[in-house]
C-alpha cells in the first residue's frame, strides 16, 4: 500500500509512464482513494499538455559561434546561418558556460569547512606562538633556577648536593612532571 | 665550640688549635695555621681524599625550612654519587657525575636527565676571589662526629651571605656549613651524621645505568665554555644588558646562551668567589609575564620579585627583554642592581668614564663588552695607568684571574709595594667612578601601591 507522501512523489514519473508495473499500479490504486492527490495529477497533466502544445523554435544564428565551435575553426562557411559543418565534431572546452559558483561554494558544509582549515592552517603559527609564550611563562623561572643552581655548584664553597636537588626539581617541571611526590605546582 | 677573635695573633689560634686536639703539652707542636691554609685545605680536598657519608641538609624551601638526608659518595679528583634519602618526596633519587657527565635519575617516574657535569678543578681565581671579597677568620676548633675540625667564617665585604665552615684537621673535607643571610639568619647548612675516608671506592658506582624502560632527556640547555657579552650579541642577534654596577666584588664569570624549546635566553653569571648572581635576558615576546611572585617595581615599570627561599628572583623588562636575576644576594640589592641596569643610562655612563679616567669612549665600550661593570673598568684603567700594564693584565687581574704575588712577579715588583699601588689605584677609582656599588642590607621589596 502508497502512502499519500510517496504517492505525490510519484505522479509526475506515473505521468509520464517511467514508473515499473507494480508501483505504477500502485500509484492508480492511490488515485482512485484521495482526491488531493487525484487534483495534483490533474494539473501535471495539464501543465504537461500545454508544455507539449509550444513550437520548437530555431536558436539565433549567432548563437552558433559563441555557444559551439567547430574543431578545425569556425563555422562552416558554406552554412548560410553559420553552424558547423558537419563530422568535424564540437570542442566544449571554449564554449562559455554561465556565470555559476565554484563547486564548493554549492555545498555550504563542503565551503565551511574549507574555511576552516584555511583559517587553522593560518592561524597554526599564531597559536604556536602564544603556546611557546604560555609555556615559556611555566617554565622560565623554573629554567633560570636551574642553570643557576647548576653554575653555582661549580663555586667552590657551593654545597652540590642541595643544588643538584634543586635542579632535578627544576629538570622534572621542565618535562611537566611535579618536582616533588606530592607537591603541587609553584 | 672555642671562639677566638679574628684579630688575635696566630699564636692564639695555634694555641686552641692544640686546645681543641687534646694535644698535651709535651706533644710536638704543629705549625701555625691561620684561616686562609684552613681554606686552601678545605678546597683543596676533594682532589687528595675519598668519602662515603651521610649527609643533613636544612635549606629554606617555599617559606620553610626543610630537611634532607643523602648518602654522599666521592671519589678524587671529581667524581661524585648522590643518594636522596628523605624526606619521602626526594627518597631513591640519583645523581651520578663520573666527570664527564652528570645524571639526574628519578625513581618514581623512571625518569633521567643528563647534563654536563660541572665538576671543575680549583682555579687560582677561586681562592684569589675568595681572599679578596671575603674577611677570612679563624673562630677556633670544634669537634664534629667525633672529629676534629677547624672553624673558619668568611665574612663579606659587601652586601651577602656570610657562611662559617668546620674543616676537618685531618683531610680537609668540609664536615659541617652554615650559611646566614643578613635579614633572615641561615639560610643553608649542612652537617655529616657520618663519615668515612680512604675507601678506594670503585669506580662502577660512579657510572650511570640507564634502569630498564627509563625516559631519558638530554638538559644540556647551556653550551659549554664561556662567551663575552659582546659575542653573545652577535650570537642571538639582540642587544645584551650588561649590569653597569654590582655589589662589591662580584665579578663576570662567564656568559652563554641557553636554549629550552622555543625559548632563547642570554645568560650572563656574576660571582665575588663564594656567592653567583645570574642574569637571564629574553626577548620579551618570547615568554609570557608570570602571574606568581609578589609585584614590585624596578625603576618605576612593574616587576616581580619571587622568594623561592635559598634563591631569590627578581624579573623586571626593558627595551624589549625580559631579564630574571637570580642569586642569594639580598633582596635590597638585587633591587638596585635591577634598578642600575634599568635606569637604562649606558651611553651616559661611557661618557662619564671615558671623561673621568680620561680614557677614550671605544675603549670603555670594549671593556663593557668584556662584561665589566664601570667601576671595575675605572679600576681596570687606573691599574693600567699606574702600574704601566696593558689592559688585558688589567682585566685578568681585576677578574682574580692573577694575585698580587703573580703581578708582581710579572712586573718586577715588590709584592708589598704592588699591594700599596693596587690599594691606591682602587682608592682613586673609587672615587671617580660614576656609580656606587650597592651598600648592602637587606630591604624587603616595596610592593605595588593599590590602583
Amino acid at each position: 500500500m502508497l502512502n499519500h507522501h510517496r504517492a505525490e512523489h510519484l505522479l509526475s514519473a506515473y505521468l509520464d509512464g517511467e514508473l515499473p508495473p507494480q508501483e505504477a499500479a500502485a500509484v492508480q490504486e492511490h488515485l482512485l482513494d484521495c482526491a488531493g492527490c487525484r487534483e495534483t495529477y490533474e494539473r501535471l497533466r495539464g501543465t504537461k499538455g500545454l508544455l507539449g502544445q509550444l513550437p520548437l523554435a530555431e536558436p539565433p544564428a549567432d548563437l552558433w559561434p559563441v555557444l559551439l565551435e567547430p574543431a578545425a575553426g569556425g563555422p562552416d562557411p558554406g552554412d548560410p546561418g553559420g553552424r558547423p559543418a558537419r563530422g568535424r565534431g564540437l570542442r566544449f572546452a571554449r564554449i562559455p558556460r554561465p556565470r555559476r559558483w565554484p563547486a564548493l561554494l554549492r555545498r555550504p558544509a563542503w565551503a565551511i569547512a574549507a574555511a576552516l582549515a584555511v583559517l587553522l592552517l593560518a592561524a597554526v603559527p599564531l597559536v604556536k606562538g602564544t603556546v611557546d609564550r604560555l609555556h615559556a611563562t611555566e617554565i622560565g623561572v623554573d629554567l633560570y633556577v636551574r642553570e643557576h643552581a647548576i653554575q653555582m655548584s661549580r663555586e667552590p664553597l657551593a654545597d652540590r648536593a642541595y643544588l643538584d636537588l634543586v635542579a632535578t626539581d627544576a629538570d622534572l617541571v621542565l618535562v611537566g612532571e611535579t618536582s616533588r611526590a606530592g607537591e603541587g605546582g609553584r | 665550640m672555642t671562639p677566638v677573635p679574628a684579630a688575635r695573633s696566630v699564636l692564639a689560634a695555634a694555641a686552641i688549635v692544640l686546645m681543641g686536639a687534646g694535644v698535651g703539652p709535651a706533644a710536638p707542636v704543629p705549625p701555625p695555621i691561620d684561616a686562609t691554609r684552613v681554606l686552601e685545605m678545605a678546597l683543596e680536598a676533594p682532589r687528595l681524599i675519598d668519602y662515603e657519608g651521610t649527609k643533613v641538609i636544612t635549606a629554606l624551601r617555599a617559606g620553610r625550612a626543610e630537611t634532607v638526608t643523602v648518602a654522599e659518595l666521592h671519589k678524587r679528583p671529581t667524581m661524585l654519587r648522590l643518594e636522596y634519602l628523605s624526606p619521602e618526596g626526594v627518597a631513591g633519587r640519583l645523581i651520578v657525575d663520573d666527570g664527564t657527565a652528570a645524571w639526574h635519575y628519578e625513581p618514581r617516574l623512571n625518569m633521567a636527565f643528563e647534563d654536563q657535569t660541572v665538576q671543575e678543578g680549583l682555579s687560582v681565581r677561586d681562592l684569589t676571589l675568595l681572599r679578596r671579597n671575603y674577611t677570612l677568620s679563624l673562630l677556633g676548633t670544634d669537634e664534629v662526629i667525633g672529629r676534629q675540625a677547624y672553624v673558619i667564617a668568611l665574612e663579606p665585604r659587601g652586601a651577602g651571605v656570610r657562611r662559617q665552615l668546620w674543616v676537618d684537621r685531618a683531610t680537609g673535607t668540609v664536615l659541617r656549613t652554615e650559611e646566614r643571610d643578613p635579614s633572615r639568619g641561615a639560610v643553608l647548612s649542612t652537617y655529616f651524621s657520618r663519615i668515612s675516608f680512604s675507601l678506594n671506592l670503585p669506580e662502577a658506582l660512579f657510572r650511570f645505568r640507564t634502569p630498564a624502560g627509563a625516559r631519558v632527556f638530554t638538559m644540556r640547555t647551556v653550551e659549554a665554555g664561556s662567551m663575552s657579552p659582546a659575542e653573545l650579541e652577535q650570537r642571538v642577534g639582540f642587544r645584551v644588558l650588561i649590569p653597569p654596577v654590582l655589589p662589591e666584588g662580584y665579578t663576570f664569570r662567564g656568559g652563554a646562551v641557553s636554549r629550552f624549546g622555543s625559548l632563547t635566553s642570554v645568560y650572563l653569571r656574576y660571582s665575588d668567589g663564594g656567592s653567583l648572581i645570574s642574569f637571564f635576558e629574553a626577548p620579551a615576546g618570547a615568554i609570557g609575564w608570570p602571574a606568581f611572585g609578589q609585584p614590585v617595581r624596578v625603576a618605576a615599570q612593574p616587576a616581580r620579585f619571587v622568594d623561592l627561599g635559598y634563591f631569590r628572583v627578581l624579573i623586571w623588562e626593558q627595551r624589549g627583554l625580559r631579564v630574571t636575576a637570580v642569586g642569594t644576594a639580598p633582596t635590597g640589592t638585587l633591587l638596585t642592581v635591577a634598578g642600575q641596569i634599568a635606569a637604562g643610562r649606558e651611553q651616559a655612563l661611557v661618557s662619564d668614564v671615558s671623561r673621568r679616567v680620561e680614557s677614550d669612549p671605544a675603549t670603555i665600550r670594549r671593556l663593557r663588552g668584556q662584561g665589566l661593570t664601570f667601576p671595575e673598568i675605572a679600576r681596570t684603567l687606573v691599574l693600567a695607568q699606574q702600574l704601566g700594564t696593558d689592559l688585558s693584565t688589567a682585566v685578568r687581574f681585576v677578574h682574580g684571574a692573577i694575585t698580587e704575588d703573580e703581578l708582581a712577579r710579572q712586573l718586577g715588583m715588590q709584592p708589598d709595594a704592588l699591594r700599596q699601588t693596587v690599594r691606591a689605584a682602587v682608592q682613586r677609582a673609587s672615587t671617580i667612578s660614576p656609580v656606587a656599588p650597592p651598600s648592602g642590607g637587606d630591604r624587603p621589596p616595596a610592593p605595588l601601591p593599590p590602583p
